[in-house]
């Protein structure tokens, strides 16, 4: 490791509109380190990123690589000079194979010359072999899982010579196994002194591969430290710039009459299987299960997404029919769904008009628009949910992802639901608002909400929830008291006898 | 876990001085090259003639005349506008309002209906034909362009088929040629006409859920499907209004020629779609203004007639080719200067 960095940024800053993304960021990155870059959403990590590809230019502050100011720089310059990012979702061309899209990367961009198949084919299967990936380099890209494609995104930047490579998430969608092919080919290319940068949210990833860890904070590079000086406690610290008191907060209420009620309740015609617990007013009830166990598909049939084709559904003692989401909200049933950014909220819609989409028949009698009311209304889900942002008239796209998430939150607390499905809520959102989400999801509780939690955060399952019911196979597998143990809980989600409670 | 979003500069998000903000609105941007369209035309385009007496452009008639011709396309473009505005498109509107131009001659010439009667069910046809698109669209799932690219030729062909090409239904009674001919309140009667389906379609889209759910559906059909908004429906709605002012398009193009034929409002549909998208309407859903549609209309309206009045134009004898090519050019223009506009909107903030 030398002492002298590779790239280094210096008092960067870049603004959109009145959104302040980065307020002087410095930071340093050597050759042969891997440099953690850590931070809440909306900390600043994809600009940071975005500047160092050339794919925005920072308002100030100088670009070094080498020692040598970086000037102009663009996306086509940056991977020329050796800096390629390794982004979360593959940026490959679905329908060419992987020995194409490597060549389209890496071969000169000429006019007219003879396609050399079979060198291409062997250059791709080097570089392949160089990162221990066994793909056929003659496969269509569109039918290779995420992680292999991941693979072929290295194979490229590795091929193409970089120097600097920034690895954004890597890990989100992988299996353990992936992981750890993953770290080892982390390991290779410091090993080969390239400098790499690498963002994740997962903690012990970190503390396990990085040699430096910087510490992003609403657009402010806060701290620069050595692995060996930082434990998990301090790096959280650092990134929300206050300690986070208690993980998960107790449950503050006893609860009461029985809200909602499931009986054998399913979407055959989705593919469901009937279905049947009970939740009451003031509880949490977990749903976890492993990714494709059926909890999605839950939710969306009690939303009237997919409306139920058999079995009965009861709310507050009274059976109820839902056959759309219009009907399932006249009946009290609100539904934030997993995928934020496709239907949780509408990007290009202010707040307040997001706030107030699903609460239309309370807000505007007569379908009249009334914007005095919705935009009061909005301030004070702004208010109580301490959304970060300067007005309600600001398009929701200029939120970081845990804000986008409380709008969300918002415009189906807007409906004064009897029934709160959350799926995935706390997804893609960092530590801060992370816990103020738990809080505000205990709070609805406590105030006679039914809530259905589906996680696949075990310890957020496990931390949140009065009741767990475990999914499998589209089915109820078990369900467990609230102080149940994470074994138990995976045990009934991988079809294992569970040890101690009665299913 | 996801990436943390890019923070991409979104229109409207600007702060800034209002007066700079409103000044940099595509909408006051069009109402200038309007302003200044009409000056330039009425400074080259009007003459006084050897008798002394004024004619040309700055005449109140030739006003009339604008008004007039603009009233028929004038309305598709509104029938346009909340189609457009939920990300879909109609290419029929044109052709069915030939249809319904020859079912109301039917109707009367060939049926003796009565006026009123014949006008309700003129009306009727419109909203049906609506329907069939509207039903292909969201029963069917099938994109709007090729539902209509397909009604576009079929109510077209129906048109032809009713008339056998070559009917042509004239000498409707003179209380109904006011329609299209005669002046009320100081006005051409259409004008009135045009006037309220403009504000009933403002209503609709600026002041009403409905039309928050057209604009919601244009950004996000998938997330308006999620927010419980009633997706079939809000496009059922837009569809058959976009019918049945067609049809209303119809009635009046035929009392304004004192005719009806089968190819009645050929390529309007064309005209229209420029003079909404002119007006800033996004042509992928969810951003525009009926006051836009409104403004493109008129400055399309205007450049066309203008232009006949142009002494050099008119011994050119080119007042229609000449009428395309500068549509085409403002319309590529304005769309430019909108680009341009949005980014100096947005470095009033940042610079």
């Amino acid at each position: 490791m030398s002492e002298r960095p590779l790239l280094a940024f210096r008092r960067i800053t870049k603004s959109f509109g009145a959104v302040r993304a980065l307020r002087g960021v410095d930071l340093e990155v050597r050759a042969g380190e891997v440099h953690a870059l850590l931070g809440e959403n909306g900390a600043g990590k994809s600009t940071l990123i975005k500047v160092a590809t050339g794919a925005h230019a920072p308002d100030s502050g100088v670009i070094e690589l080498a020692g040598e100011t970086l000037e102009r720089l663009d996306p086509a310059l940056a991977r020329r000079r050796g800096i390629a990012c390794i982004y979360q979702q593959p940026a490959l061309f679905p329908e060419l194979s992987v020995a194409e899209n490597l060549a389209l990367r890496l071969e000169p961009a000429a006019g007219w010359r003879r396609v050399a198949w079979a060198e291409r084919h062997r250059v791709a299967l080097a570089l392949l072999a160089r990162i221990g990936a066994e793909i056929d380099p003659g496969r269509e890209v569109g039918t290779l899982s995420m992680p292999e494609q991941q693979l072929v995104e290295i194979a490229s930047a590795i091929g193409a010579g970089a120097r600097v490579v920034i690895m954004d998430e890597p890990t989100a969608s992988l299996t353990r196994r992936e992981q750890e092919r993953l770290f080892g080919i982390v390991n290779a290319l410091r090993r080969e002194g390239v400098a790499v940068i690498y963002i994740s949210h997962r903690l012990e990833e970190i503390l396990a591969l990085a040699d430096r860890v910087t510490v992003l904070r609403d657009g402010q590079s806060v701290a620069s430290r050595l692995r060996a000086e930082v434990d998990e406690a301090t790096l959280i610290r650092l990134m929300v710039g206050r300690d986070v008191a208690q993980l998960y907060p107790p449950s503050e209420s006893a609860p009461g009459a029985v809200r909602l009620a499931l009986r054998g309740l399913c979407c055959r015609s989705a593919g469901g299987r009937p279905v049947s617990f009970e939740v009451r007013a003031g509880e949490v009830y977990g749903l976890a299960g492993l990714v494709g166990a059926g909890r999605t598909e839950l939710a969306r049939t009690l939303f009237g997404l997919t409306p139920a084709d058999a079995g009965e559904l009861w709310i507050d003692g009274e059976r109820v029919t839902i056959g759309s989401p219009q009907a399932a909200i006249a009946h009290g049933i609100a539904y934030v769904p997993e995928d934020r950014r496709r239907h949780g909220v509408v990007l290009e819609l202010p707040i307040e008009q997001n706030v107030s989409l699903a609460a239309w028949r309370r807000l505007f009698p007569l379908g009249w628009l009334r914007r005095d009311r919705e935009r009061s209304e909005a301030r004070e889900f702004v208010r109580a949910l301490a959304i970060r942002t300067p007005d309600t008239e600001t398009a929701t796209a200029n939120l970081s992802g845990g804000n986008q998430q409380k709008v969300a939150l918002a415009r189906w607390l807007a409906t004064r639901p009897r029934v709160l499905l959350l799926d995935e809520p706390t997804q893609g959102v960092d530590v801060g608002a992370k816990s103020e989400i738990h809080r505000l999801v205990r709070r609805f509780a406590a105030e006679g909400m039914a809530v259905v939690l589906i996680s696949s955060d075990l310890p957020e399952i496990l931390g949140m929830s009065d009741r767990i019911g475990v999914m499998r196979g589209g089915e109820l597998a078990a369900e467990l008291p609230g102080g149940a143990g994470a074994t138990q809980v995976m045990s009934a989600a991988l079809g294992q006898p569970v040890e101690g409670t009665a299913a | 876990m996801r990436a943390e979003p890019a923070h991409p500069p979104a229109p409207g998000a600007a702060a800034g001085p209002s007066w700079r903000r409103w000044l940099l609105r595509y909408e006051v941007l069009l109402l200038l090259v309007l302003v200044v369209e009409w000056l330039l035309f009425y400074h080259f385009g009007t003459s006084v003639n050897r008798r002394g007496v004024t004619v040309g452009f700055g005449t109140l008639d030739r006003q009339f005349d604008i008004l007039r011709h603009s009233c028929e396309i004038g309305l598709l473009a509104l029938a346009l506008t909340p189609v457009i505005l939920t990300g879909g498109i109609d290419l029929s509107v044109g052709s069915l309002l030939g249809l319904c131009a020859v079912v109301f001659g039917g109707l009367t010439h060939a049926l003796g209906l009565p006026l009123p009667v014949a006008a309700a069910l003129t009306l009727v046809v419109g909203a049906v034909a609506g329907g069939l698109n509207a039903g292909l669209i969201c029963q069917l799932r099938l994109p709007p362009l090729i539902v209509t690219l397909g009604t576009y030729s079929l109510f077209r062909g129906l048109a032809e088929a009713f008339t056998r090409g070559s009917v042509t239904y004239s000498d409707f009674p003179a209380g109904f040629l006011v329609l299209g001919q005669g002046r009320w309140g100081g006005l051409p009667v259409q004008a009135w006409l045009f006037l309220a389906v403009a504000v009933s379609v403002w209503i609709w889209i600026h002041r009403t859920v409905a039309g928050r759910a057209c604009r919601v559906i244009g950004f996000a059909p998938e997330g308006a499907r999620f927010a419980g908004i009633g997706v079939r429906g809000q496009l059922t709605a837009a569809y058959v209004a976009a019918g049945v002012i067609a049809a209303l398009a119809a009635l009046i193009y035929t009392s304004r020629l004192g005719q009806a034929k089968a190819d009645a409002g050929l390529g309007y549909e064309l005209f229209a779609i420029t003079a909404v998208v002119l007006g800033g309407t996004s042509i992928f859903g969810g951003r525009g203004t009926v006051t836009g549609t409104l403004l493109g209309v008129a400055a399309i309206a205007v450049l066309k007639n203008g232009l006949a009045t142009l002494p050099v134009v008119m011994r050119l004898n080119a007042a229609e080719e000449l009428a395309g090519l500068l549509t085409g050019a403002l319309l590529l223009a304005a769309l430019a200067a909108g680009k341009l506009a949005e980014r100096l909107r947005l470095s009033s903030v940042t610079g």
